[in-house]
């Protein structure tokens, strides 16, 4: 109880005093501030690339791919693909045929509009019905392809990232030119992706395997009979995925280079600023010396003047990190980026406005501890013949 | 000279904050060199890829497109070609999906090195020509997985054999390393004849062409002339030398210059707040050791180059500091980036920049003792 009162005694007059050490406390902010910014901006590029990749997901889309392999290395038959439609749980589209999507991927090269830098895009050949597996794509211009013509439609990020993908724009693929006919939206995404018609793209490409086949179910929860019943017939070889699984997957070392590259430099950044506030209070502490072997002559005692220098470390450290996370903000909050290729946009959220305090805090408290055990245990008769 | 005890005085009268603000420095510029030196490592690691080697491939696309095989003897009757050697690529996993590697399928020809950053022991050359299912594995990728010659390797693909299986094992006879920046670690080396023989789809065709030519500065002539033989026929090429390839992959990093620049202008700003407040704090304590040394014939002039010189010392030494240290951190980061060291012009740029730093957040402090009316800052004092 006594403890208590004589830190809530101490704390408004050590903050009191902030005004006229305007120079230690503002190194304390800015030094803080910079550390969370920095390590707030780089975290946006992780959050920013799962956004996008999962943006679209539903808890009722499969991905199905051959056992052991992944993406590109996938090679599904065309008769096994077949056999998949017939399995359980699978949601009947129009006409009552049962959604299920043949895909077919190859990574074609585009050139950036400024740079000229080449960027490859994913083509994918993909069946008629891809539309009611993919509600969520809507044609903004233009129209549909249509089955075994040379056709594209491109998603708009395409067309403003590269030449080449206005509509009536020919493209040369495999010795024929491919008439980019149509337009699409699919969320939020900045990446570049073109569909076409599966067939015609095999034949193009002398293909006999699709990469993928992607299923829609009845609901999320038909995905245990559904595997089930694929793991009963002998004639698949064939894994299931969840979409949001197979998403993750595909993003996940991305997002680990970064998310690394992100608290490796804001580690660095951190011990910089506590340094830094470990310097500030030690000035401060020292300029008050006197004033605590005062304190502690008339009965103060050392715990309650170490919660209050610490206390105050933290009170300085917190502004800190809200000009932090605004300045993270207000600078790359949906800026686009495109490390190795990947086009995104930086996400600054919430939840990484806490990260940053939780950090700004481990600084103060990191950084306070010294200058308080100092203060602490400042002998009362030298402290109180200080200048 | 002789002034040096002077301000060594000074910069250790307060032995526990200099230490401070000379690690707070050191970690800063640390950084600095570790941000700046990935950017101009990568940069000067682009610069420095051959451009005597020539890629041929297809206009339409790098990876997807193929071009037929017999499109060799038009490109060696360019004038300027030394070699061109066929290569093939397809990609393949071992045990598990996430173990992606790439199966390099070159046509050995005589001295089919010489069209390659590759270097190989001679007796590893003369097992890999002897066995058709022979593969030279890089040597870091024989490291990763302990793979040691004799070993013979599964691997699988989406590249069909004539059974149908798209499951393909390879004996390893030796390693290779590779001198290549832009080029994956987890490659491996096949021979052509045999996985030309062996797949059942796209015979007869291959991914590209590697070409070496005899003089380096005819790199574009010799390209654009090996393109014309090609243009407007179903299997137009592009050819560009690996000095090009590299430098388009060193732009895709590029495009983070930005978000580089911004975090060494916030490293940079709290390092000049936390100093200048040090130097600040230093003068005010020191308020009459100055004042005497003006009383004893130092000049204003002399007492304001005197904080300067402490300034510059602990900064620069500091600097210096970090920058070694970012120097020997540097090459743990080439397992993103191959090749990566610290170019010499981002450690002049660093401690430029520490001088800077220290002027900076030194002048006002400085001035301020210059200008110290002796006889008010005894008396306070």
């Amino acid at each position: 109880m006594n403890f208590l009162r004589q830190f809530l005694g101490l704390l408004p007059v050590n903050l009191s005093g902030a005004a006229q050490r305007m120079g230690s406390v503002l190194t304390i902010v800015v030094g803080v501030a910079c550390a969370v910014g920095v390590l707030i901006s780089m975290l946006a590029m992780g959050v920013g690339v799962e956004r996008q990749a999962t943006g679209n997901v539903r808890a009722d889309r499969v991905i199905l791919s051959s056992t052991g392999a992944r993406g590109n290395q996938s090679s599904i038959p065309k008769d096994e693909a077949v056999g998949v439609r017939d399995l359980a749980g699978i949601k009947k589209g129009v006409g009552g045929a049962p959604i299920v999507v043949f895909d077919s991927l190859i990574p074609i090269e585009a050139h950036r509009r400024v740079t000229g830098v080449r960027i490859f895009f994913p083509l994918v050949g993909t069946t008629a019905n891809f539309t009611e597996y993919r509600p969520e794509i809507r044609l903004t211009d233009g129209r549909m392809f249509r089955p075994g013509l040379h056709e594209l439609i491109a998603s708009n990020p395409c067309g403003h990232q590269f030449t080449g993908f206005e509509i009536g724009d020919g493209r040369p693929i495999r010795g024929a030119d491919w008439i980019v006919v149509g337009h699409f939206e699919e969320g939020q995404t900045l990446q570049c992706v073109v569909y076409t018609d599966v067939d015609a793209l095999m034949s193009a490409f002398n293909r006999n395997t699709y990469n993928t086949v992607s299923v829609m179910l009845q609901s999320p929860a038909d995905f245990g009979a559904f595997r089930e019943a694929l793991q009963a017939n002998p004639t698949l070889h064939l894994e299931a995925q969840h979409e949001s699984e197979a998403v993750r997957e595909r993003f996940i070392g991305l997002k680990g280079i970064l998310d690394f590259a992100g608290y490796f430099v804001g580690a660095i950044m951190a011990i910089g600023a506590t340094l830094g506030a470990v310097n500030s209070l030690y000035a401060i502490v020292d300029s008050r010396r006197r004033e605590f072997g005062t304190l502690r002559a008339i009965g103060f005692g050392s715990a309650a003047i170490i919660a209050s220098i610490l206390c105050e470390s933290l009170l300085f450290a917190l502004p800190g990190a809200l000009l932090g996370g605004a300045l993270a903000w207000a600078f790359f909050n949906g800026l686009a980026a495109s490390p190795f290729g990947y086009s995104f946009q930086l996400a600054v959220t919430p939840s990484l406005g806490l990260i940053g305090i939780a950090w700004a805090l481990g600084m103060g408290m990191v950084g306070g501890l010294l200058p308080a055990l100092r203060a602490a245990r400042l002998p009362v008769a030298t402290a109180l013949r200080a200048s | 000279m002789k002034f040096l005890p002077l301000f060594w005085s000074g910069i250790w009268r307060k032995p526990g904050r200099t230490a401070l603000i000379f690690f707070q420095v050191s970690v800063a510029f640390a950084l600095f060199g570790m941000l700046q030196g990935l950017k101009t490592g990568v940069d000067h690691a682009a610069a420095a890829a051959r451009a005597d080697l020539l890629i041929v491939h297809s206009r339409l696309s790098f990876l997807a497109q193929s071009l037929p095989a017999g499109s060799l003897e038009q490109i060696k009757s360019v004038p300027g070609v030394k070699m061109a050697v066929p290569v093939d690529i397809f990609g393949a996993t071992y045990q598990k999906p996430t173990q992606g590697l790439g199966v390099v399928a070159i046509s050995l020809v005589k001295d089919w090195p010489a069209a390659f950053t590759f270097t190989v022991a001679p007796e590893y050359l003369a097992a890999f020509q002897k066995l058709r299912t022979a593969t030279l594995v890089r040597e870091e990728l024989a490291e990763k997985y302990a793979w040691k010659i004799g070993d013979r390797i599964p691997l699988m693909s989406n590249t069909a054999q004539m059974s149908g299986s798209t499951d393909w094992a390879f004996d390893v006879v030796g390693t290779f390393r590779d001198s290549d920046v832009g080029s994956g670690r987890d490659n491996i080396l096949i021979n052509l004849a045999y996985l030309e023989e062996a797949r059942f789809l796209g015979k007869g065709t291959v991914q590209h062409f590697n070409v070496a030519i005899s003089d380096p500065k005819q790199a574009a002539t010799v390209s654009d002339e090996i393109d014309r033989r090609f243009a407007n026929s179903p299997q137009e090429t592009k050819t560009e030398s690996l000095l090009e390839l590299a430098q388009a992959n060193a732009q895709s990093i590029g495009d983070m210059n930005f978000l580089i620049r911004a975090i060494v202008a916030a490293v940079l700003a709290a390092l000049l707040f936390a100093t200048a407040n040090m130097m600040m704090q230093s003068i005010r304590e020191r308020r009459v050791e100055l004042a005497v040394l003006k009383a004893v014939g130092f000049t204003d002039r002399a007492v304001f180059l005197l904080i300067l010189a402490e300034a510059l010392l602990v900064c620069v030494t500091a600097a210096a500091f970090g920058l070694a240290l970012a120097a020997l951190i540097l090459p743990l980061a080439a397992a993103l980036v191959v090749g990566l060291s610290m170019p010499r012009i981002v450690l002049a740029i660093g401690l430029a920049l520490a001088i800077g730093v220290a002027l900076i957040s030194a002048a006002i402090p400085a001035a301020m003792a210059a200008r110290l009316k002796v006889a008010s800052a005894l008396v306070s004092g």
